[in-house]
């Protein structure tokens, strides 16, 4: 008995032993099929729906790692002359784009100053100089978002030095990309990625629970049903702001009074844990905590009291309009409790789907782990003026996310995450993006058997 | 003057016949039109009827169809409040502080899953624990909720909406977990979707107006198409029943045309409390019945058409039926005026008008043998006349004669010495009397050979010109009373195809016997005139005048009211005009003068004929 069962037991620790080396080892070949809620009408990287995919077909000159830092991508260096206005690249060799030709100096200069027509960009010898207006200290954090991305554009036609190129392009439905085996940066596991774009939530998870998709965006309250279905889920550290913006600047003392009651009236805590499932922050400031560290200085807690004592002051109020997505179940949502807890500060709101209102509630991705980009792209985004940051000091930072906030413009509501479903077919996956919120698809494989 | 009376005879006939036609045809239209107006009633009373009855079946079977709906309704939530779902989430609130993160959307997902479209989980105090409807409201109190204790059916409830308030047919269950069991309460939304879905008969609608504030709120009014665009006829009938708060139901005109009518019926929809909360209207289109009505009309009006163009034939055939013995007689009087009297007609029936018939043969036959009487009479009075006026005129040649052959007698017996003398005036005196009756047989035998007329061109104007020349010396004689000829003469000559020897003649005695009739002076007056185709002269006296007897027999040969005069003078007038084809009338009345009237054709074609000949004459001269 001894006699057999050892080798059984050896052959069968063999064949556990390389079933396991085989979900584990990194797999060239097959097609990631991916669901998104976006629906861009352009490959261009400029294009809010093409920045999830965007590093996938091009690249830039730097990017940003999960600690915020730069590092070298097209550009293998750079140095700034002293006041931050000069910055010199030296790019890096043997780049080609998709289709090809060689990757330039001049290329990259003629794609970033379509990108910043602000800017001074122009090929030195064996590099690239950057002129601005004003000292950039941040410039290679800005380079890195993907607006920067270094694209040739021909007949129409963008073309990327990324690791994939486009074979198939259907206008806000459908993007097929397939792996390039000259990329500078190594040849990507998957031979391909299908896209579809504009799908609900609703149906991404129903693709995904069908097969027919194996990367998923999905809403908080669709990721506790995940969760319970014991799909596998992931998500990022809260990395979207969601906020509520004034139309108008606020043009009276009564007006800021009014704003700061409702600012006062909103029950964060309640949206936070019911409408996002307790996945993401209460938000007082435009940045995350765990970016900046103070933001649980800024408050964000709901005072009924404070805010009816200020609605009072104050002896006529305007009834305001709401503006939110329509097509977003969550934005509904935060919207219709948004007006009953101003209902109950004696504020009237009136729901109004759609982009002109009186007040709207957006959600914006932080587009850099770079804080000073954050903001300012933030800031851009909600329209608010360019934040001035004296120094690189997380005061400075502070003093120009508050004055951002003393304009009552814009009242923070929460910070959310980004959440996934993925199949478990798909191996690598880190759950992370890069330092711009971007997936690292090239660094997953699929596997041809389903766990 | 025969082709006139034909024609004014026809023409009566046709009177006659078209008056039959007329009547008959307006009886028969009176007839239909009452026939139709009588059958229109009635079935306008009796669809009437039937359109109130199936109203009032149609408002029931709505009713049934809205209180099944409510138990559809409640038998959904309670097998919501029922499910393992609830039960589950019931022993969880039962163990503490409620997850409404867990509930956020499953509201919203049961509701889907049962058709519902409001529906909400509440806690034993009305705290919302998820609501289908506004998901966003976890955590508050549903104010609106009933208190105490559970209906048992379904009820009007008023919803509270992020955008608004919507009126739903709800139910509420509870979940029978724990001493303090939650709540479910569901509700069908009374909207346009939810009137769509209503099983209604065909040509009825259903409205709803929501009682969201006093007054009546046009848009707010819809129907299963959405809001209804013309609200204004209806207004009045829904704050009729805000005000009442009872059913009511109207004749609504929706615009001129009667088939877009409607039968609006009303049913007040309260809340738990009694508040009015909607009203449902039950709309029952008019237009079957209207189309029915119309029909009715249409075919009504065909078949009256169509009876009136019968009516009208068998009309034209009876009026001709009737009329047609009348037009025969008709025919066979115009015969007996013509001078045909020996005319029949044929007696083919034997009522009134056979009888009329027989009585017109019968008359004719009378009539010809009465002119048979008269013409021997007349014959012999003539004669009697004749012999008469030869008595007379040759009376007195002979008694000059007998006194003249007594004298010539006594003379040879008494006095020969003197017989010579007296033979020679004897012989004179026989020869003037002698010649006396030659002239009177002359007269007679010219009398009875007049001549017949040489037509030739004549003006009318030149012949009475010179029959007045030739009476003036004897109108003004001595020893007479004066007589004065006026003639009134158109310009232009009256020509007349016609012997003028003759009519000067025939003028002459006119104008003589004028003479004789003004003894004490007086005026004669000549007139010519042409009128279409005749010419007219009138000579006029202002003598004695005529009586009527005179009248009557002033142009009988051998007449005479003088003392003088052979009685032919105007007889031969007449025969002169008869002989030109016209006439002589005489007007008269005693003590006022006379007026003889000559109508003469104007021989149109003898005057053409003339000219031809003249001319011919003119080219061979």
């Amino acid at each position: 008995m001894r006699r057999t069962s050892f080798p059984l037991f050896v052959a069968s620790s063999l064949i556990l032993a390389v079933l396991a080396s085989a979900e584990t080892r990194p797999r060239y070949g097959g097609t990631l099929h991916v669901a998104l809620r976006a629906a861009p009408a352009s490959l261009e990287p400029s294009d809010h729906g093409v920045v999830d995919f965007a590093s996938l077909i091009y690249d830039t000159l730097i990017t940003v790692d999960q600690r915020g830092q730069s590092q070298p991508c097209l550009a293998t260096s750079w140095q700034a002359d002293p006041g931050n206005q000069r910055w010199r690249f030296l790019l890096r060799s043997g780049v080609t784009f998709s289709d090809g030709k060689p990757l330039t100096a001049d290329g990259v200069a003629a794609s970033l100053r379509i990108a910043n027509a602000s800017w001074k960009v122009f090929a030195d010898a064996g590099g690239l100089i950057i002129e601005r207006d004003s000292p950039s200290p941040y410039l290679p954090a800005e380079l890195a978002l993907p607006r920067n991305s270094i694209v040739k554009r021909e007949s129409g036609k963008e073309v990327g030095t990324g690791p994939f190129v486009v074979s198939q392009w259907v206008l806000s439905k459908k993007l097929v990309l397939a792996a390039r085996e000259d990329y500078w940066d190594g040849r990507p596991f998957l031979d391909s990625i299908e896209i579809d774009l504009g799908e609900s939530f609703r149906d991404q998870v129903m693709a995904l629970e069908l097969g027919k998709t194996q990367l998923i965006e999905i809403a908080p309250v669709q990721a506790r049903g995940a969760g319970i279905e014991s799909l596998r889920v992931t998500k990022s550290a809260p990395a979207e702001l969601m906020a509520l913006v004034f139309a108008q600047p606020s043009g009276s003392a009564q007006e800021q009074q009014l704003r700061d009651a409702f600012a006062l009236s909103i029950d964060r805590e309640s949206l936070n844990k019911v409408v996002l499932q307790g996945g993401g922050d209460p938000a007082g400031g435009l940045l995350p905590n765990w970016m900046t560290g103070y933001e649980f200085l800024f408050p964000s807690q709901m005072d009924l009291t404070r805010a009816r004592e200020a609605r009072a002051e104050v002896p006529h109020a305007d009834v305001w309009t709401l503006g939110y997505d329509p097509n977003d179940s969550v934005e509904r949502v935060v919207a219709e409790r948004v007006v009953l807890n101003a209902g109950e500060a004696g504020l009237r709101l009136q729901l109004a789907p759609g982009n002109t209102a009186d007040v709207r509630l957006v959600r914006i991705p932080l587009a850099s782990l770079d804080v000073h980009i954050a903001l300012s792209e933030l800031a851009a985004a909600l329209g608010l003026p360019k934040p001035n940051y004296g120094s690189d000091s997380i005061d400075d930072l502070y003093g120009a996310e508050n004055t951002l906030l003393q304009s009552h413009r814009v009242v923070p509501l929460l910070h959310s995450p980004h959440e996934w479903a993925i199949a478990g077919t798909v191996r690598n996956w880190t759950g992370t993006r890069d330092g711009n919120g971007r997936w690292r698809l090239p660094d997953i494989w699929v596997s041809p058997n389903k766990p | 003057m025969a082709t006139a009376g034909h024609l004014g005879f026809s023409k009566q006939a046709m009177m006659l016949r078209r008056k039959f036609l007329i009547l008959f045809t307006f009886i028969v239209f009176l007839c239909v039109a009452a026939v139709a107006w009588i059958i229109s009633s009635l079935a306008r009373r009796a669809f009437e009827k039937a359109n109130e009855e199936r109203t009032v079946a149609l408002v029931a079977q709505f009713r049934r169809e809205f209180n099944r709906r409510g138990e559809d309704v409640a038998q959904r939530v309670q097998a919501i409040a029922s499910s393992e779902f609830s039960t589950r989430m019931a022993l969880a609130l039962s163990r503490g502080v409620p997850d409404y993160a867990a509930y956020l959307s499953e509201a919203g997902n049961v509701a889907q899953n049962q058709q519902l479209d409001f529906l909400e989980f509440l806690d034993s105090e009305g705290t919302i624990i998820s609501s289908a409807q506004w998901p966003a409201k976890y955590g508050y109190k549903d104010t609106s909720m009933p208190a105490g204790t559970v209906p048992p059916s379904a009820f009007l409830k008023q919803e509270e909406l992020p955008d608004g308030r919507a009126l739903g047919l709800c139910a509420v269950r509870k979940i029978n977990v724990g001493d303090k069991p939650p709540l479910v309460l569901g509700c069908r939304r009374i909207d346009k979707d939810f009137l769509a879905s209503l099983e209604v008969p065909a040509g009825t609608r259903v409205m709803f107006y929501q009682n969201l504030e006093p007054g009546f709120s046009p848009q707010i009014l819809i129907d299963a198409s959405g809001p209804i665009q013309r609200t204004d006829p209806i207004a009045p009938l829904i704050r009729q029943v805000q005000q009442k708060q009872l059913e009511a139901s109207q004749l609504i005109h929706w615009s001129s045309d009667p088939a877009e009518d409607e039968t609006i019926d009303t049913i007040p929809l309260p809340g738990l409390d009694g508040q009015l909360l909607g009203i449902l209207l039950v709309g029952n289109s008019r237009r079957p019945y209207v189309e029915l009505r119309q029909h009715i009309g249409s075919t009504a009006f065909f078949a009256g058409f169509a009876g009136m163009l019968i009516a009208a034939a068998l009309s034209g055939w009876a009026a001709a039926r009737i009329t047609r013995p009348v037009e025969k007689l008709a025919h066979a009087a115009r015969q007996v005026a013509a001078g045909n009297w020996n005319t029949q007609v044929e007696v083919s029936t034997s009522d009134e008008l056979g009888q009329l018939a027989e009585s017109f043969n019968h008359m004719t036959r009378e009539l010809i043998q009465q002119r048979e009487h008269l013409l021997q009479a007349e014959r012999v009075a003539a004669w009697r006349e004749l012999a008469r006026r030869l008595a007379h005129e040759l009376k007195n040649p002979l008694f000059p004669l007998q006194l003249t052959v007594e004298n010539l007698l006594r003379a040879r017996q008494q006095s020969p010495e003197v017989f010579e003398e007296i033979f020679q005036e004897s012989s004179s005196t026989l020869l003037s009397e002698i010649g006396n009756l030659k002239a009177i047989i002359s007269r007679f035998s010219e009398f009875s050979k007049m001549p017949s007329p040489k037509f030739e061109r004549v003006d009318l104007n030149e012949v009475v010109r010179k029959v007045a020349q030739l009476f003036q010396a004897q109108l003004h004689a001595p020893g007479r009373a004066s007589i004065v000829c006026r003639l009134e003469l158109p310009v232009s000559p009256v020509s007349v195809a016609g012997d003028p020897e003759l009519l000067h003649r025939a003028l002459s005695n006119l104008v003589l016997n004028a003479m004789d009739a003004m003894s004490d002076g007086g005026t004669i007056t000549i007139r010519t005139k042409q009128g279409g185709h005749y010419a007219h002269i009138e000579v006029s006296d202002t003598g004695s005048g005529l009586t009527p007897e005179e009248c009557e027999r002033v142009f009988t040969p051998y007449y005479t009211s003088k003392t003088h005069g052979t009685g032919l003078g105007l007889a031969i007038v007449q025969s002169v005009i008869s002989d030109h084809g016209g006439r002589i009338s005489v007007r008269s009345e005693k003590g006022h003068g006379t007026t003889f009237e000559i109508e003469l054709p104007l021989n149109e074609d003898k005057l053409q004929a003339q000219d031809v000949v003249g001319s011919a004459s003119g080219a061979i001269s």
